[in-house]
């Protein structure tokens, strides 16, 4: 188990983490969000040692992180990390060999993930001549060639499309199964919603708002109301309650300050035509993340 | 850690090594070493008009015809293969020689006639300036045929003219019996300062851009984050010292095994048979190692070589070291390459110092410099080879060179660790010198 206690980091005068605490369980999911320059990467370098803390406790199975426990570790940087004059193969050997793996075993395994994401003709071509995305894939391969049992992902899907991003997502997901603790952190909510169990948001380093997801989504008291109906969107965005309205090109999202005005919405809609659809649901991450956040979340 | 730190020492070495580049630019060095050791002998192979004799017609009326045909040629003859000469008495006269020279006919005149006062007088007629070298033989042998006509009319007996021209018979007797051959010794001590300083001049320069090169590739493609979060930066510093070290250690025996063969090529070029090959080879070598043994530079070299070579590999390693922790500091190549101007000077400094040791023997101002390090390795040895320090003054040196290769580690580790994972130049300075008042 992963353990963050009061971990706080200056660069000189400026606070990049500010009294950060948060636990990963054994095969847990965690999400690490929060703006460009919000303290994430500053976080993964000080739980993997390659910064030091200016106060604070990391500690995996309740021992101190050094080099004799990152073996155990598997780590993809945000920016590319590969030696690219290096070829697939041997890029793979060399991460391996560091994480105190023998050559026969990290073949064995390479060979595997290279099938698995159907690029094991790459295996003798040169970093530097694969596409973003295949570089991409080699270097989550080269962060889970030693089977970790902490897994940090410092934004895993830049660079993928859609197909990879599954594929992505299908490979944490088993490896939560194996019981590996994944911390991650992703611009993408929709990604972040989909298999994240729990999360941190970090604005300016510090927490502001921290938990599971579904308690956070259930404690948000703010509420999304899906409507197909012919309505007069005027008349009900001055409904007591309502924050706004929207218009997709299936139907209406109708935003609620809260759970109690779901009634006033309703008996406004029932004096409509052709109603076929009134769903409330629950806020989603992104609408979540932009109300803690503000609009200095880039997309 | 023992098993990564070997391993990142392999990986390191192989990716110098296993590359075409370095294959392609030994078998380019060996080339050019063999060749340098050769080039005469290659000149000569190809021939050219340096082979052709030149004519030279004598219009002479002091009757010293013969004893000048005779000195020309013998003057010519200990020069080598580079001026020959093919000497003729003309009996026509100076006009209508002089009308023959053209370009085609490139011969020269000498024309000697008799004088009262001078005894000689001479002339040379050709149709182009003729070239320094072949001036100064002829006007060297007209100074001696003078000499000899001077004799001739003296008076003396041939017995006394004879032992007037012999040279005087020295016999060198030196009091000081551990300086008994102090002149082949100065000999071959220049000598092999060139030997020693050029080929470590360029390991040196090698070894620094080498480590640069690759500490800044691993930093500007991040691969150093994966790296430095495996291995602690103790162990990723010492493996770049240790495999480049290595590095130019094997390549200074590739440039030794190249001067051999040079050497032995030589022989075999300037041999005409398999059995002269040989025997000239084996002269030549026997030759050498006579010199260098009478001399007692051998004896010299013999004794300082174990304490040479670790001061070798020492000052290889403290040049690595400051080569590791300034391209720690940068963020790229180019800046590398201006931080390390600064050591390629210091180089440069002891470069010029060891060969200006021979010329100013015993200088106090040389004897400090060979204790200090970074310079030490190219100047102690070398005036320890010409006698000017002991070896119990090398073996300070050596140590002096230890330890600041220990102290350069310990500080430098500091300013490594802050180094490789610093991606931005701004208020570097400061955080190098906080860096170094931080504690292991």
């Amino acid at each position: 188990m992963l353990k963050v206690e009061n971990v706080t980091k200056y660069y000189g005068d400026f606070k990049a983490v500010d009294d950060l605490s948060f636990t990963v369980k054994e095969g847990e999911i965690f999400g690490l969000l929060g703006v460009n320059g919000a303290g994430k990467t500053t976080t993964f370098r000080m739980i993997i040692g390659l910064l030091d803390k200016t106060s604070g406790k990391i500690t995996l199975d309740e021992e101190p992180i050094d080099y004799s426990k990152t073996d155990y570790i598997g780590f993809l940087t945000e920016e590319r990390s590969l030696l690219t004059k290096l070829t697939v193969k041997e890029q793979v050997i060399y991460y391996g060999i560091l994480k105190g793996m023998d050559e026969k075993t990290i073949l064995e395994r390479l060979d595997y993930w290279l099938k698995r994401f159907r690029i094991e003709s790459y295996k003798d071509k040169k970093i530097k001549e694969l596409s973003k995305g295949n570089q991409q894939k080699i270097q989550f391969i080269t962060s889970i060639i030693n089977e970790p049992k902490l897994l940090i992902l410092d934004e895993p899907f830049s660079g993928l499309d859609p197909i990879n991003v599954e594929q992505f997502m299908e490979v944490i997901k088993e490896l939560k199964k194996k019981g590996t603790s994944i911390i991650f952190s992703s611009h993408r909510m929709e990604h972040v919603e989909l298999f994240c169990e729990k999360l941190v948001i970090l604005v300016h380093g510090k927490s502001v708002l921290q938990g599971s997801l579904k308690e956070i989504k259930k404690s948000y008291r703010k509420k999304n109301i899906h409507i197909k109906a012919d309505l007069d969107a005027e008349k009900i965005s001055k409904t007591k309650g309502v924050l706004s309205v929207d218009k997709t090109a299936e139907d209406y999202i109708v935003k609620i300050e809260s759970d109690e005005y779901i009634e006033n919405v309703f008996k406004e809609i029932k004096n409509c035509k052709n109603v076929t659809e009134f769903r409330v649901e629950d806020p989603t991450l992104n609408e979540i993340f932009l109300d803690k956040v503000g609009v200095l979340y880039e997309n | 850690m023992k098993t990564k730190l070997k391993f990142l020492i392999k990986q390191s070495l192989s990716k110098k090594m296993k590359t075409k580049w370095f294959k392609v630019a030994n078998i380019i060095i060996a080339i050019f070493i063999i060749g340098l050791a050769n080039v005469d002998r290659i000149i000569t192979l190809f021939g050219g008009d340096f082979e052709e004799k030149r004519e030279v017609y004598v219009l002479d009326d002091t009757g010293s015809y013969e004893v000048f045909e005779t000195l020309l040629s013998k003057i010519a003859e200990s020069l080598g293969e580079s001026k020959n000469f093919d000497i003729k008495q003309s009996q026509e006269d100076l006009d209508t020689l002089q009308k023959d020279l053209s370009e085609d006919n490139d011969a020269i005149i000498v024309k000697m006639n008799f004088d009262n006062n001078e005894y000689i007088k001479a002339s040379i007629v050709s149709y182009d300036p003729i070239d320094t070298i072949t001036y100064q033989i002829i006007s060297s042998t007209l100074n001696q045929v003078k000499s000899s006509v001077i004799l001739a009319t003296s008076g003396l007996s041939e017995q006394e003219i004879s032992s007037l021209t012999s040279p005087v018979n020295i016999e060198k007797k030196v009091t000081n019996e551990s300086a008994e051959n102090a002149e082949s010794k100065d000999m071959i001590s220049s000598g092999l300062i060139l030997i020693f300083i050029v080929p470590f001049f360029f390991l040196i320069t090698m070894l620094t851009q080498m480590i640069g090169a690759e500490i800044n590739d691993e930093k500007s493609t991040r691969g150093m984050e994966i790296i430095i979060s495996n291995v602690s930066p103790k162990i990723h510093f010492l493996s770049k010292i240790y495999s480049s070290t290595l590095f130019v250690v094997i390549q200074g025996g590739l440039l030794l095994l190249y001067s051999v063969a040079a050497y032995l090529i030589r022989g075999i070029i300037s041999a005409s048979g398999a059995m002269a090959i040989n025997g000239d080879v084996a002269k030549q070598v026997t030759d050498l190692l006579n010199l260098v043994k009478e001399s007692g530079v051998l004896d010299l070299l013999l004794s300082g070589l174990p304490i040479m070579l670790i001061l070798f590999i020492t000052s290889f390693l403290l040049y690595a070291i400051l080569a590791g922790v300034l391209a720690s500091m940068t963020t790229s190549i180019e800046d590398y390459q201006q931080l390390q101007t600064p050591l390629m000077i210091i180089l440069l400094v002891g470069y010029y110092i060891a060969i200006m040791a021979s010329q100013f023997d015993g200088a106090i101002f040389i004897k400090i410099i060979s204790y200090v390090p970074l310079l030490s390795f190219l100047v102690a040895p070398v005036i320890f080879m010409l006698g000017q320090i002991t070896l119990l003054e090398l073996g300070i040196s050596t140590i002096i060179c230890v330890g600041f290769c220990i102290l350069f580690f310990h500080y430098g580790l500091r300013i490594y660790k802050v180094g490789i994972l610093n991606y931005s130049s701004s208020k570097l300075w400061k955080k190098i010198f906080k860096s170094m008042k931080q504690k292991d």
